[in-house]
């Protein structure tokens, strides 16, 4: 099913670098979020859950979780770039839209991946399609960001495929099937295993914006424009979270298995360090809500670190972060448009200017903080206690410390934004209330699931942590 | 005569760490497209035929040609001929690289096992380490590119370590070869050179906090 698929959001994203007019662009944006919502509808209520498609595909739960965020999040994003880039020039501006639907198609193919080399190589697909997003503004910036993006992600896919080739040489079999290569490593070679669990999370680590190649994520970030930000840091990271996750789960068994946590707790700690420190020092928002997203990251990695408990809050924090991050990116782009600009040092007074925007973002940094009813409270919660539980009080102490310093830096810079005096043009003809509003869907969404956990949702993820 | 193949590939190796001239880089780049089509056909030749072409093909094609080709042309275009302002003198490449070479060779005795070919894996280890050391350590975004591409070499080589009894490895390794490559050296033929003048890494910091 999902090849006939392919090819329809394929189709539809080429037939965008060719369209005449944005009424035509707006047309296939629209029949592709409906095939979307088909396909997902197929997946939840046509029996297609649980089940293979082809050789290289299945709709298993983690994927068909991460797919339906995924359908959220990439609707929002291109109805909102629709007003966003409205002043772009055409060319660019239809350009845009096709490559928006290849990422999300990409991305759409590392959630259902179940073979690792096909995962790898969609993977890489999102870097040459992100690519072309990055450089949309055809400025020195962007070409400078992109040129760092392809060379720094296309060196970390390369390690990564190493890890991958020792990995299979560990299993010794022509499979490189998820499944199989699970039943197969438990009796590898541990060198091989951990070698290859670190080749694997260096290469992925600029896809899920982790330490140690967390860099070009912020900086991809920044020189795309703010909607397609928005499918980055939530669409785009989560790929790399499940790539990882995936490669992780394959390890359960096996007797490296206690050393790959503490790697993993290594890393988020570092990634951990990495966004609270930057978080002080950046001068620009979109930077600013990167960091966070490398923060969210390294709490993420902590709880797979930690296990038990943590694994599950670590899931549930990446869905929640997702909806969070992708509401103040959306509503960050409204701001650009007042301001022309992301400076934390120039602009402010936004709470008089866009009396709504600015609540969608003090609503969105308490949830990103983790204030109750944050959804954000309960999985950092259950992290912290899971830690404490398995003994873990220096390293309980040491979280807290860097979230305590990343709460009084995100209040510093966002209460600037919105009390501080501004300093720069504004261009209040671009003022979009209807953004505003609609941003705030999402912030909805994660204030429900902070307050309550639906049933169905709580199975999905239990099925997801349990391995 | 495999041996004699993998040896060459590594002078041409510590060879890089001692080059300046930007034509040199690509003559090698060229050289080890050319060493990578021997190995591949004494490695490969018990694949089946389809795929053995395909590598074969590939390798003359991409690695041989096309890719020292583009080096070339863009050697042209920019007119910059020379590593300038590097940041370590050639002693200290050179030491460096042989440094990476003894630690490559020292990882490979206690990792390699009956599951990997340890030439292969110990080659492969240099060739990654060698590109990074000539990303780190030269200033020109060009030398980058070219460390990036002995990289891809040593995955391609270490793809063929294990690849004989999995070749959907190795055409993976020649689709990231392709994929990435064309992207990357078409960017920096048709933009990068244009905009940012192959210059300095240095010149590459107006993206930063």
């Amino acid at each position: 099913m999902i090849y006939l698929y392919f090819i329809l959001w394929l189709a539809i994203g080429a037939c965008a670098f060719f369209v005449r007019s944005r009424r035509e662009v707006h047309l296939l944006c629209g029949l592709y979020i409906a095939s979307h919502l088909l396909f997902a509808g197929r997946l939840l209520f046509g029996g297609n859950y649980l089940s293979t498609s082809g050789v290289f595909f299945t709709f298993d739960a983690a994927g068909s979780l991460f797919y339906m965020l995924l359908v959220i999040v990439g609707g929002f994003v291109l109805i909102h770039s629709q007003e966003y880039l409205k002043d772009d020039d055409f060319r660019n501006y239809r350009k845009y839209f096709a490559l928006l639907m290849l990422l999300i198609t990409a991305i759409t193919g590392v959630y259902f991946a179940n073979n690792i080399a096909v995962t790898w190589i969609l993977l890489e697909t999102t870097t040459l399609c992100s690519a072309g997003i990055l450089y949309h503004r055809h400025s020195e910036q962007t070409l400078e960001a992109t040129w760092k993006y392809l060379f720094v992600c296309s060196t970390g896919i390369a390690i990564a495929y190493l890890g991958i080739l020792l990995l299979s040489a560990a299993a010794s079999n022509n499979s490189l099937n998820y499944e199989d290569m699970q039943v197969l490593i438990t009796h590898g070679n541990p060198l091989y295993l951990k070698v290859a669990f670190l080749l694997i999370l260096t290469g992925y680590s600029c896809k899920m914006e982790i330490f140690p190649l967390y860099t070009i994520g912020v900086d991809a970030n920044f020189a795309a424009p703010a909607p397609a930000s928005a499918l980055l840091s939530t669409g785009l990271v989560n790929a790399g979270f499940l790539a990882i996750f995936r490669v992780y789960r394959l390890f359960a068994e096996t007797e490296v298995f206690e050393w790959i946590r503490h790697v993993m707790i290594i890393i988020g700690v570092m990634s951990l360090i990495v966004g609270a420190l930057f978080l002080r020092r950046t001068n620009n928002y979109k930077r600013f809500l990167s960091y966070s997203t490398v923060e969210n990251m390294g709490i993420v990695a902590i709880g797979l670190g930690i296990g038990g408990i943590g694994v599950w809050a670590a899931l549930f924090h990446v869905i929640c972060h997702t909806l969070i991050k992708s509401s103040l990116f959306l509503q960050i782009a409204v701001v650009r448009q007042i301001y022309n600009g992301y400076r934390i040092n120039r602009i402010g007074d936004y709470i008089n200017i866009n009396k709504v925007g600015a609540i969608g973002i003090i609503a969105g940094i308490v949830m990103i903080l983790a204030f109750p009813p944050s959804p954000l409270f309960v999985s950092e919660l259950m992290i912290l206690s899971q830690t404490i539980t398995s003994g873990g009080w220096w390293l309980a102490a040491i979280i807290l410390l860097l979230l305590c310093i990343v709460i009084y830096s995100v209040c510093q810079r966002m209460i600037r934004l919105c009390y501080h005096p501004n300093q720069d043009e504004l261009h209040l003809s671009n003022i979009n209330r209807r953004l505003s509003y609609s941003a705030f869907v999402l912030l909805l969404g994660a204030i429900i699931l902070g307050l309550w956990q639906p049933q169905s949702l709580v199975a999905l993820i239990d099925k997801i942590a349990i391995f | 005569m495999l041996l004699s193949l993998i040896i060459l590939y590594i002078i041409t190796l510590i060879y890089l760490s001692i080059v300046e001239r930007f034509r040199n880089y690509a003559s090698i780049i060229a050289l080890q497209g050319w060493i990578l089509l021997g190995i591949a056909l004494l490695r490969l030749h018990t694949l089946d035929w389809v795929e053995l072409s395909f590598i074969i093909t590939e390798t003359l094609i991409f690695k041989a040609l096309i890719v020292p080709a583009i080096l070339m042309r863009v050697i042209k275009q920019t007119k910059i001929n020379r590593v300038s302002s590097s940041g370590s003198s050639q002693f200290n490449s050179l030491m460096l690289s042989l440094i990476a070479l003894g630690i490559s060779a020292v990882t490979t005795y206690f990792v390699a096992d009956s599951s990997t070919h340890m030439i292969f894996f110990g080659v492969a280890l240099y060739a990654l380490l060698s590109g990074l050391i000539l990303i780190v350590l030269r200033s020109r975004i060009f030398t980058h590119m070219v460390g990036f591409l002995v990289i891809e070499n040593g995955v391609f080589l270490f793809s063929m370590a294990i690849g004989v009894e999995m070749p959907i490895l190795i055409n993976t390794a020649i689709m990231l070869d392709i994929l990435i490559s064309v992207l990357m050296l078409g960017m920096f033929m048709t933009k990068v050179d244009h905009q940012i003048h192959t210059d300095d890494s240095d010149s590459l910091t107006h993206v930063k906090d």
